[in-house]
């Protein structure tokens, strides 16, 4: 049986923030490679470098040097308005609060991505039916975020990250907020997103149960994969 | 749902800032309109003179009289189709019933054949010329005073002591709504021969000239004015709008200022605006950093804070111009044309003026929510995903 391809390659990258005139390297030639299809945790201590990989990975930051090889673009050569239509189509994300629009429902929450594509609105609807029944949500259509649980909060994010079928998925700690039962319901989630969808899922997390349910497991530690 | 909802809920996330910025916006409608319905107004006579009639005064004053004998000079001026002529009484309502109106005596075998725009019935014309102290009357004024063709009316006046009495043999309707109605007019052989007039006997106030050709009326004044040249008194001759102008062309520093009133009043509210949108902006920054995540590119987080300004403007523009309605067009208006008829024979804030200040709503809109948009769309994704507000 071949390899599956990488869908994901990083290569030589350093990512240098400053606080003032002091340089402070957060990734320092950090190579990455993310096969296709996987669902992998990354944990790390706070102020390791997660959430700056991840940012890189999903395309909102850009690397000091090195290359960022993802879904076949490289990304540090897509201007801003190519990198912001690329995620559109590329990326799924799932945050750790949530982050859904409070004055719209759980529908137009899961439809917003859907804007900036050309489909017709029966068209969108359809698809947010069918994300939302995914995640398990179709009778939550028309309630708003405040009259949901944290579960089901994180469940329609997952559903708005899915709902422009993404090839990957990027979850910053998207058990973070959560109570046992419904991080257990979260992750089962995304484990079947990845098992039966296909989708290659890259989740940062500081909860080693959490970690526990992802097929490949890494570790960062001052800037470097362990 | 489409692109405009997001920005149209949002409204509803700090009700009580929203209506009270919409409120503000509101009240600045109702004063630009205001102020420019009362630089309308004031212009109003001016603006809708007609092109053919010309005003004959003393060239150094409208205070100071003209002999009589002038009329029939002026009549012979080629061009001149008709002519007429009037004093000014400075009349008064003994019974203060009305502020201010004003009397004319005037020449009443003329005055209707040049002043067209004021219709009388050929009854009334033909009563007037047996009545030596016949008076015609604006039918606002009828009305204030509760006069009817037969009544009987006391005025007085500011020049001339004593009480004058009339008997009411017409009441004239305006043919353009810029006439004054509150015009109170008697016949100019009836003042000359009273006693109380000793010093201005055989003296007019102006001449009003129809002329043939309205093309012309700049030849035609300078050929009046060359005919008086070499007599004692000197005239001037101008078109009906300049000579309405003159009334108030002492007040054109203060319509100037009043302009630019309005102009602060709609930057005061732009600010205030923009402050609301800005605080908006800054309590949402985490979310703008969430739809920039998802895909949203900044023209189009920049379109959501101006859709949100411009929706906000305009709301404050279209409550502002239905209080314009209501308060201007429906009460002040009214009462002003009814009081003030001599100076604002038409109160009204025209649909012009309408349209411009929901413009200058739109505008302000935009220009409020200009740097707040900006800001949001240039702000950086991973630093507004880490904001928490």
């Amino acid at each position: 049986m071949s390899e599956p391809e990488s869908i994901v390659t990083l290569s030589g990258i350093n990512k240098t923030f400053f606080r003032g005139k002091e340089p402070i390297h957060v990734l320092e030639n950090l190579a990455l490679d993310v096969p296709g299809g996987s669902f992998e945790a990354l944990m790390g201590p706070s102020g390791s470098g997660k959430s700056t990989l991840l940012n890189l990975i999903a395309g909102l930051d850009r690397p000091t040097s090195g290359s960022v090889r993802v879904a076949g673009a490289d990304l540090t050569k897509l201007s801003d308005g190519q990198l912001a239509k690329w995620r559109s189509q590329t990326i799924g994300f799932v945050f750790q609060s949530f982050n859904l629009i409070p004055v719209l429902t759980a529908a137009q929450n899961v439809e917003l991505p859907l804007l900036l594509t050309q489909l017709s609105g029966p068209e969108r609807k359809k698809h947010v039916e069918t994300a939302l029944r995914i995640v398990g949500l179709e009778d939550r259509m028309d309630h708003y975020p405040r009259q949901l649980s944290g579960g089901q909060e994180q469940r329609v994010a997952i559903a708005r990250a899915i709902v422009n079928d993404p090839k990957i998925i990027v979850a910053d700690e998207p058990t973070g907020d959560l109570d046992r039962k419904s991080a257990d319901d979260v992750l089962t989630l995304l484990d079947r997103l990845n098992k039966e969808l296909h989708k290659t899922i890259f989740m940062v997390t500081h909860d080693p149960a959490c970690a526990e349910r992802a097929s490949v497991r890494r570790r960062l530690d001052k800037g470097a994969l362990q | 749902m489409n692109v405009t909802t997001y920005p149209s809920r949002n409204l509803f996330r700090r009700r009580g800032r929203t209506i009270l910025t919409i409120i503000a916006v509101m009240l600045a409608v109702l004063i630009f309109c205001a102020i420019r319905t009362f630089i309308v107004a004031f212009n109003a006579q001016a603006d809708d003179a007609a092109a053919d009639r010309i005003a004959t005064r003393h060239k150094v004053s409208i205070t100071m009289q003209l002999p009589k004998h002038y009329i029939d000079d002026l009549r012979e001026v080629p061009g001149v189709k008709a002519a007429t002529w009037a004093n000014w009484f400075a009349a008064k309502d003994p019974k203060e019933r009305i502020p201010f109106f004003a009397g004319f005596a005037v020449d009443h075998n003329s005055w209707f054949d040049v002043e067209d725009d004021m219709q009388v019935s050929p009854e009334m014309l033909a009563a007037w010329k047996q009545t030596a102290n016949g008076a015609i009357l604006g039918d606002s004024l009828a009305k204030t005073f509760n006069l009817q063709v037969g009544s009987d009316v006391v005025i007085t006046s500011d020049i001339y002591p004593g009480e004058w009495q009339f008997k009411v043999v017409g009441i004239y309707t305006p043919l353009r709504k810029t006439v004054d109605r509150n015009i109170f007019l008697f016949r100019w052989d009836f003042l000359n021969n009273d006693p109380r007039t000793v010093y201005s006997k055989e003296h007019i106030g102006w001449m009003v000239s129809r002329i043939t050709d309205s093309i012309h009326s700049a030849d035609i004044s300078k050929r009046i004015d060359q005919k008086f040249d070499l007599q004692d008194d000197q005239t001037m001759t101008v078109s009906e709008r300049a000579f309405a102008l003159g009334f108030v062309g002492g007040l054109a520093a203060v319509l100037k200022a009043l302009n630019v009133v309005s102009l602060v009043i709609l930057l005061i509210v732009t600010l205030i605006l923009a402050n609301t949108v800005s605080m908006s902006v800054r309590e949402r920054t985490h979310e703008y950093g969430v739809l920039r995540a998802i895909g949203f590119p900044p023209g189009q987080v920049r379109n959501f804070i101006l859709g949100e300004s411009l929706l906000i403007a305009l709301a404050g523009g279209v409550a502002g111009v239905g209080l314009v309605e209501l308060v201007i067009n429906h009460a002040l208006g009214p009462m002003m044309e009814a009081n003030m008829s001599g100076v604002f024979q038409h109160f009204f804030t025209p649909r012009w003026v309408l349209a411009e200040a929901l413009a200058a709503a739109a505008a302000l809109g935009l220009v409020a929510g200009g740097l707040p948009a900006r800001f949001a769309s240039r702000l950086k994704i991973t630093d507004a995903l880490r904001r928490v507000d």
